[in-house]
C-alpha cells in the first residue's frame, strides 16, 4: 500500500493541515521507509522538522498497525527509543512529542530518561515503560544494566539517534553503536526480527560513512533521506575601531564588548557563543558592567550551571523574555528557540561545521536568513571570518571520523552486561564485531579483553583475590553488589570528568565544577560560578561548600573542556586567505607608500578583498616588514632570540594538536643533531620551540627536518608520546573502570581505592606494558592527538612548498600569540640526571 | 645499585638510598615509610586490575636494601600496609617468616588498620604515636611541626613528598624526594604504587630528589 493511502498518513496529514502545515517532501520520504520497516538516515538542518521526520513516522506506523483503537490503546510497551546527546534536549523533544500525542488523542506516554531523572520516575518506568522514551547514550546503557532488559525491548519498533553527527566522532558514539547491536541482536534472538534504526544528522563531510557506522549492526546500509533545503547564512565581522591597538594575542575579546550592545538592541534575542565556560562567566559580568540596564534581560548558560537555572534560561529563551544569553557549546544543539534572531560567535569556532551549527541557531523558520557576527579575540583571528565565509560558500564541511577499537568502552560495556543478565563470550563476540567500531577486532584481542575483565591482568596467582566478572554456569556475571553499584556509577563517566558539586553553607546548590580546579584552591579563595562570586569555605564529601563573596577580584575557573583544535578544512581556507592577505599588503605598500592617511590607503585597495583582510592590512604590513606573510604554498619559520632563550616559530595552520605532535617530532629530530632540551608551545596557527641554546635549523637541513619519512618511528621515539598517552590514559582509565571516583555517602571507605590516572599509567607502563588500555592510549594519541593522517598530509604538503626562514629582530604579529600561550610541553635528548643538574645551575645563577 | 648519599644530623650518619629509604649507621637501622603493602591487592579485590608485580617488586627492593645495609632493625614510620587483610599480605607473611630475626618497629600510620593479632603473628612491634631512640631521634607518621622541640630530630612520612624542579624554557619535572628541615625529615613513600604531594621548601632546608636510580641534592 502507498504511504498516502494509509490511515496513519491521512491522520497525520489532516492534523498538520488543521494547523496550516504540510509535510515536507523529505518527511514523507522518511515516513514511507519507516512504514515499510526500513532503517536509514535523515540528513536535515535544524529547524526544518527533522524530529518529525522520524517521530511522526513512528506514529503513522503505530496507527497503521492499530487503525481502530490507536487512540485508546495504552500500555503498549516501549515503541520508540529516542537517543539524544544532550540532557537539555530531552525535555524539549519530549514536550514536542507529547503535544502531538495529545492533539491526536492517543494514549501514548512520553518519558525522559537521563542523569536528572528521579529515582521514583525510573521505578515508574520500570513498572510500565512509556511508548516513547527520550534517552541519553549513558542512560541507555544503564537500561541495559537492568535485569530483564530484553523484556523491556520486546516491542521496540524504532531506535532513533538524534544529532548523530555530534555523537559519531566520540566514545559516546561508540556507546550508541554497542547499544544498537545489543538491542538488534536481543530482538533477533527473541523473535527473529528487529527494530528499525534511524539516524538524524546535520551535513558533515562523511555523511555516507556516518550512516554506515550507525547501521552496521543492522546489516544493511538502509535508506538515505536528504532534505534539499539550504539555509542562507549571513556573516559579519565585528571590527575593532583601531586595529593597530587591538591586542595581538588573547582569548577573551572583552575589549570589543561595547560593540555587542548595539547588536543586542537591534534583535529580539541574541545568543552569544563563547568557547569556554570560564570565559563565558567573564563575558556575562562584563556585559552587565557596561550595560547595567540589561540586568534581568541577559542570562548565562553553560554545562556547569545548575540544571534548574539552565532550564529557566531555556524556557525564557522560548518565550522571548531574554534579550541575550551568554552560552557555550551547551546551546549548540537542540530544539530551536524561535525568538533568537542573531548569533554572536566570540573567538574562533575552530571549524566550519560548528560555525554553521551555531549560525543556524538564529532565524530557523524555513526561508529565513541566519545572522551571525564574528567577534575576534585577537587581531589575526579576523582572518578566520574571511576563511569561514568562503568555506561556507563552497560547502566545505568537516568530516567526523568514527572512533575505532575503543577497548575502554567495550570493557565498560562488558561490565554493564555482566550486572544485568550476564553474557556468553562466544555469542557476544559476534554481536560486538557487527559494529563498525569493533569489526576489525580479532579473536585474540577479544580473548584478551575477556581475560582482563575476569582475571585482572598480571597477577601473583595464589596471592590474588581479584574479583570483578565471574563465570557462573558459563555465564559471565558480576555478582558482588558493591562492584555492581560502582559500575553503574561509572557508566556516566564518559561525559564528565571528576566533577564536584558546589553548595552554599546554607545548603543551596549552585552547580558543578571540575575537581581539578577546586583542588588548586584554598579555603578563603574567591572564584566565579554561574555569574556569582563565591568564597570557598571547605571541601566535604565531594562537595565544595561556599559562601557569597563581595570580593572584587576572583579566580575564573579554567575548565579543561572546550579545547577543540582548528579543523583541517578551516586551516586550509585560512592558508588561502593569507595568500590574499599577502597580496593586499603588498599592493598597499606599493600603491601608497607615502600616504599616511588610513582612509585613503583603504580606498586604494581593490574592493574585491574581504573586509577583514583590508582592515588587518597594517598588521600584515608589519608582519611583512619584520618577517613574511606566508602564502598557501609556503611554510613560514621565524627564529628569534629573546631573554627567555632561543625561539623557533613555525606556522603550518593545522590546529593545536597537529602542532603539538609536530613540535615534538621536530624537537626530536633536532635533538638528534645535538643534545638539547626544548620546551614548546602551540596554538591553532603554529608552534614554538624554545631552548636555552641556539637551535640548529637552517636552509641546509630544514626540508629534511620536515620529511615524512620515518614519521611513525619518530613519533614513537619522541618522548612526548608518553606524556600524551598519559593524558589520554586519564579518560581511558576512568571509562575502563581503573579510576574509582567514589560513591555518594561513603567517601571515607573509598579513599583506600583512589589513585590518579597518571600513577596508574606509570605502574602499568612499568609492570604490564602490554595492557590493552595502555595500548589504546598510545593508539588514541596517534589517531586523535597526533592526527597522524593529517600530520602526514601536512608534511607532504610542506615538501611541495617553499620553506621561508626569517630572523626577525623582535616578536612578530604572527608569533606573539604563541609566545604568550602558556600550553607548554617539553622534549629532551639530555639524560634526566644531567637535566636536573643543569636546571639547578640555572636557578642558582 | 647506585651509591647512597650521606647526610649528618646531630653527628649521626644517615645514608639516603635511591630506593627510597634511609640507613641510620649508629643505630644500624633501616628507616622506611609508606610502603603501602597490599595496596594492589586491595584494588584487585574491588575489581580494579592493578598489576600485582608492582607489589612483588617493592618486596624485592626491600630485600635488596636489607642485604645491602645489613641493618639490625627496621623502623617503619607508618603505612606499612595499605588496608585490611587480603591475600597479598600472605606473601608478606611468608617473606617475614624468612627474616624472622630482624626486628621491625612500626609507628602506626593512618593506613595501618589490621588487627593487633595480625601484627603479633607477623612479629611486628606496633608503636602508637611516636618512638624515640638515642634520646635525640623521634619517629612518627604524620608530624605536626609546631609540636616539635629543638632537642629532638623527627623522622616521618605520610605525605609522600615530591619536588618540582623548574628550569629555563619553562621546563619542569617532578620527583619523589627526601625533605630535611632543621627539626624534621619527611621520607619519600617506599611503595611504587603511590602518588606525590609537592613540597615548597625554604632556602635553608635540604631536599634530595630521587632521579631514576640516583639521589641528587637540590638544595
Amino acid at each position: 500500500m502507498q504511504l498516502q493511502e494509509t490511515i496513519g498518513y491521512k491522520t497525520i496529514q489532516q492534523w498538520l493541515a488543521a494547523k496550516g502545515h504540510r509535510p515536507f517532501a523529505f518527511q514523507e520520504e522518511a515516513w514511507e521507509h519507516i512504514v515499510q520497516g526500513k532503517s536509514g538516515l535523515v540528513n536535515a538542518p535544524t529547524g526544518f522538522g527533522k524530529t518529525f521526520s522520524v517521530f511522526l513516522g513512528a506514529v503513522i506506523d503505530f496507527i497503521n498497525r492499530h487503525p481502530n483503537n490507536y487512540q485508546t490503546k495504552s500500555k503498549n510497551g516501549l515503541q520508540l527509543l529516542w537517543i539524544t546527546p544532550l540532557r537539555a534536549l530531552g525535555k524539549d523533544i519530549a514536550r514536542a512529542m507529547e503535544e502531538v500525542v495529545t492533539e491526536l488523542g492517543m494514549s501514548w506516554q512520553v518519558g525522559i530518561r537521563n542523569g536528572d531523572t528521579t529515582v521514583n520516575e525510573r521505578a515508574r518506568q520500570k513498572r510500565q515503560m512509556p511508548e516513547a522514551l527520550v534517552i541519553t547514550p549513558e542512560s541507555l546503557h544503564l537500561l541495559l544494566a537492568q535485569k530483564g532488559y530484553a523484556d523491556v525491548l520486546k516491542h521496540l519498533r524504532i531506535m532513533a539517534v538524534d544529532e548523530w553527527h555530534e555523537l559519531i566522532g566520540s566514545k559516546r558514539g561508540v556507546q550508541v553503536e554497542l547499544a544498537v547491536t545489543k538491542i538488534v541482536h536481543t530482538q533477533k534472538a527473541q523473535a527473529n526480527w528487529h527494530c528499525a534504526v534511524w539516524g538524524i544528522s546535520a551535513t558533515i563531510g562523511n555523511l555516507e560513512q556516518a550512516q554506515e557506522v550507525l547501521l552496521a549492526p543492522v546489516g544493511s546500509t538502509g535508506a538515505t533521506v536528504k532534505a534539499q533545503l539550504r539555509k542562507e547564512v549571513e556573516i559579519e565581522s565585528i571590527i575593532p575601531d583601531e586595529i593597530e591597538k587591538y591586542p595581538w594575542a588573547g582569548h577573551l575579546g572583552i575589549k570589543l564588548a561595547h560593540k555587542v550592545i548595539p547588536i543586542l538592541d537591534q534583535s529580539r534575542t541574541t545568543l552569544i557563543f563563547i568557547n569556554t565556560r570560564g570565559m563565558s562567566e567573564r563575558w556575562y559580568q562584563t556585559l552587565l558592567n557596561i550595560a547595567p540596564e540589561l540586568s534581568g534581560a541577559i542570562a548565562l548558560h553553560h554545562g556547569s550551571i545548575e540544571q534548574e537555572l539552565r532550564l529557566w534560561v531555556e524556557d525564557n529563551l522560548h518565550t522571548g523574555r531574554l534579550k541575550a544569553v551568554v552560552c557555550t557549546a551547551s546551546l549548540d544543539l537542540g530544539v530551536d528557540f524561535r525568538p533568537v534572531e542573531t548569533v554572536i560567535q566570540v573567538g574562533s569556532p575552530k571549524g566550519v561545521a560548528r560555525f554553521l551549527q551555531r549560525a543556524g541557531r538564529s532565524g530557523h523558520q524555513p526561508g529565513e536568513v541566519s545572522k551571525i557576527y564574528f567577534l575576534p579575540t585577537h587581531s589575526l583571528e579576523l582572518v578566520e571570518a574571511a576563511a569561514l565565509k568562503s568555506a561556507i560558500e563552497e560547502n566545505f564541511i568537516e568530516s567526523r571520523d568514527p572512533m575505532l577499537l575503543c577497548y575502554d568502552v567495550l570493557i565498560q560495556f562488558l561490565g554493564t552486561l555482566a550486572i544485568s543478565d550476564g553474557f556468553k563470550p562466544d555469542e557476544l563476540y559476534h554481536e560486538i564485531t557487527a559494529t563498525y567500531c569493533y569489526r576489525d577486532m580479532t579473536r585474540d584481542e577479544w580473548n584478551a579483553i575477556v581475560h582482563f575483565v575476569t582475571e585482572g591482568g598480571t597477577a601473583l596467582q595464589q596471592y590474588d583475590d581479584y574479583k570483578k566478572i565471574e563465570i557462573i554456569d558459563g555465564v559471565y556475571r558480576i555478582s558482588n553488589r558493591r562492584i555492581a553499584m560502582r559500575h553503574r556509577l561509572h557508566i556516566g563517566t564518559i561525559v564528565s570528568e571528576s566533577m564536584m558539586k558546589v553548595k552554599f553553607v546554607s545548603g543551596g546548590f549552585i552547580g558543578v565544577i571540575e575537581e581539578y580546579f577546586i583542588s588548586r584552591l584554598s579555603p578563603g579563595d574567591v572564584f566565579t560560578l554561574a555569574g556569582r562570586n563565591l568564597e570557598l569555605v571547605m571541601i566535604k564529601d565531594m562537595t565544595a561548600i561556599v559562601r557569597k563573596s563581595n570580593a572584587t577580584k576572583s579566580i575564573v575557573p579554567s575548565w579543561n573542556g572546550g579545547r577543540m583544535p582548528l579543523s583541517a578544512n578551516l586551516g586550509k581556507k585560512l592558508r588561502e586567505k593569507f595568500t590574499e592577505a599577502e597580496m593586499v599588503a603588498r599592493e598597499a605598500m606599493q600603491a601608497v607608500a607615502p600616504a599616511k592617511n588610513t582612509a585613503s590607503r583603504h580606498k586604494s585597495l581593490a574592493t574585491a578583498w574581504d573586509i577583514e583582510l583590508k582592515v588587518l592590512q597594517p598588521l600584515f604590513q608589519l608582519q611583512e616588514t619584520l618577517s613574511h606573510v606566508p602564502r598557501a604554498n609556503e611554510l613560514l619559520i621565524e627564529q628569534i632570540e629573546t631573554k627567555d632563550g632561543f625561539h623557533l616559530f613555525v606556522f603550518p595552520f593545522e590546529g593545536r594538536l597537529v602542532h603539538e605532535a609536530m613540535a615534538a617530532i621536530l624537537a626530536y629530530r633536532i635533538s638528534k643533531i645535538t643534545p638539547i632540551t626544548f620546551s614548546f608551545a602551540m596554538n591553532d596557527y603554529g608552534f614554538e620551540l624554545l631552548s636555552d641554546q641556539p637551535i640548529p635549523v637552517d636552509d641546509t637541513n630544514v626540508y629534511e627536518l620536515f620529511a615524512p619519512d620515518d614519521l611513525l618511528a619518530d613519533i614513537q621515539r619522541s618522548v612526548n608520546a608518553t606524556e600524551m598517552a598519559k593524558r589520554k590514559f586519564r579518560d581511558i582509565a576512568v571509562i575502563g573502570g581503573l579510576v574509582f571516583q567514589g560513591m555518594p555517602g561513603e567517601r571515607k571507605k573509598a579513599r583506600h581505592l583512589q589513585s590518579s590516572a597518571s600513577l596508574l599509567f606509570n605502574v602499568f607502563s612499568e609492570y604490564e606494558p602490554n595492557n590493552l588500555l595502555l595500548r589504546q592510549a598510545y593508539q588514541e594519541v596517534l589517531d586523535q592527538q597526533m592526527e597522524e593522517v593529517r600530520l602526514r598530509n601536512m608534511l607532504e604538503r610542506i615538501q611541495q612548498s617553499t620553506i621561508v626562514l626569517t630572523f626577525p629582530e623582535r616578536l612578530t604579529p604572527f608569533c606573539f600569540p604563541i609566545k604568550v600561550d602558556s600550553m607548554r610541553e617539553q622534549l629532551t635528548s639530555e639524560k634526566l640526571e644531567d637535566r636536573v643538574k643543569k636546571m639547578q645551575l640555572q636557578l642558582s645563577k | 645499585m647506585q651509591v647512597p648519599v650521606a647526610h649528618k644530623i646531630f653527628q649521626h650518619q644517615f645514608w639516603l638510598s635511591p630506593d627510597r629509604c634511609i640507613f641510620w649507621e649508629e643505630a644500624k637501622a633501616l628507616i622506611v615509610s609508606d610502603l603501602h603493602f597490599g595496596k594492589s591487592g586491595h584494588f584487585r579485590k574491588n575489581g580494579i586490575p592493578i598489576p600485582q608485580t608492582v607489589y612483588k617488586h617493592d618486596l624485592q627492593r626491600l630485600v635488596d636494601q636489607l642485604q645491602y645495609f645489613q641493618p639490625q632493625q627496621v623502623i617503619v614510620v607508618g603505612d606499612l600496609f595499605h588496608s585490611r587483610e587480603n591475600k597479598e599480605l600472605e606473601l608478606f607473611k611468608r617473606w617475614r617468616h624468612d627474616l624472622i630475626d630482624l626486628p621491625i618497629k612500626l609507628v602506626r600510620g593512618n593506613h595501618d588498620i589490621l588487627h593487633d593479632r595480625w601484627y603479633q603473628e607477623a612479629a611486628i612491634e606496633v608503636i602508637e604515636e611516636s618512638l624515640t631512640l638515642h634520646t635525640h631521634f623521634k619517629f612518627m607518621h604524620d608530624l605536626e611541626p609546631e609540636q616539635l622541640d629543638h632537642q629532638q630530630y623527627c623522622f616521618s612520612g605520610h605525605i609522600h613528598p615530591g619536588v618540582r624542579v623548574h628550569g629555563l624554557g619553562k621546563q619542569s619535572l617532578a620527583f619523589p624526594c627526601f625533605y630535611f628541615t632543621k627539626t624534621f625529615c619527611i621520607l619519600p613513600a617506599f611503595g611504587q604504587f603511590t602518588g606525590l604531594a609537592m613540597i615548597n621548601p625554604t632556602a635553608e632546608e635540604n631536599v634530595f630528589a630521587i632521579v631514576n636510580k640516583q639521589v641528587i641534592q637540590l638544595q
